[in-house]
């Protein structure tokens, strides 16, 4: 423990840079903490706010503008991919678009404190071909709001952080053994929900020979093919499988009203 | 998605491989119709 905290004092802005650019990149780190931990550090002397300041803007604005090009030109292939980190890959990029659905452009200003959106938000607003210099301001507007919430936190709540830490210094290795126990519950509690969600790969997977086999044979009313893409229809001159429906994943309940519960529906994407 | 239809009583399949395996099978194609292509909101 002791050894962490003199790496914080030690390294403070590389630290606040490298965590807040690693969650704008998509990993799961507490940059939340980082920048409270900085905040007090403001309020200590320890570092200079606006220093402080202008690396975790610099950190959130490049994260996010890699995640912005990659969505443009990955689109739902890197959404899926950031959304496994978030366990629920379904709900979790039905979520992110309605969210934009719903609040529009000012998503990218809040989004940094909404969990489960903050990553999804820069790669959604690319895959949507929001212009980039649009995407800029707007989360340079939501990376300051987002970091000096957080420093403020931090630096009003200096006192009360010291004297946390000098429990932790206190109680020694018995707060050592609740830290441990408390990452020991968490891993439990993701492997949990992963077990919970794994339900999403017992959904029966159908070959191209076997779908082929039942148009050909003449079962083309019994069953609708369905395209589920969300990127390649903003493409001119994309294709689908012959005959196919499409359905907007992100409209799923407006979309199913139409659909008959007598065929069968072999979903598809790219 | 597959999962939340068969949650709503649709009888629901994943097409291994996607688009790319039906074209790498050789099965028919068509170009996705024009009202399809602007149904997706977009900043532009």
């Amino acid at each position: 423990m002791s050894g962490l905290l003199s790496l914080l004092a030690r390294h403070g802005y590389a630290v606040t840079f490298w965590m807040l650019l690693a969650e704008a990149l998509g990993l799961p780190l507490p940059a939340a903490i980082a920048l409270v931990g900085a905040g007090a550090a403001i309020a200590s002397h320890t570092l200079v706010g606006t220093r402080v300041l202008g690396i975790a803007l610099i950190a959130l604005l490049i994260g996010d503008s890699v995640q912005f090009w990659l969505g443009r030109y990955s689109g739902w292939a890197l959404l899926g991919f950031l959304c496994r980190l978030s366990l629920n890959p379904e709900t979790c990029i039905l979520r992110s678009a309605e969210s934009f659905y719903k609040r529009g452009r000012v998503t990218i200003v809040i989004a940094k404190f909404i969990p489960g959106i903050n990553t999804m938000a820069a790669p959604l607003a690319g895959s949507m071909k929001m212009r980039y210099s649009q995407f800029l301001l707007l989360d340079f507007a939501g990376a300051w709001f987002y970091t000096l919430t957080y420093l403020t936190v931090g630096y009003l709540s200096r006192d009360f952080l010291a004297a946390v830490l000098q429990s932790f210094y206190a109680a020694g290795r018995v707060m050592e053994v609740v830290l441990i126990v408390a990452v020991i519950a968490y891993a439990g509690y993701r492997i949990v929900q992963f077990r919970k969600f794994k339900i999403y790969d017992v959904v029966p997977r159908v070959q191209v020979a076997d779908l082929s086999a039942r148009l050909s044979a003449g079962e083309r009313d019994k069953l609708l093919i369905v395209d589920v893409r969300s990127h390649g229809y903003y493409d001119k001159g994309a294709e689908r499988i012959h005959g196919s429906i499409r359905i907007e994943p992100n409209n799923l309940e407006e979309e199913v009203k139409n659909l008959s519960k007598d065929r069968d529906l072999y979903l598809y994407c790219t | 998605m597959a999962h939340l239809l068969r949650e709503k009583g649709f009888n629901a399949f994943i097409l291994v491989g996607g688009l790319a395996a039906w074209r790498k099978a050789g099965q028919p194609l068509e170009p996705v119709p024009r009202e399809d292509l602007v149904k997706l909101p977009t900043f532009s």
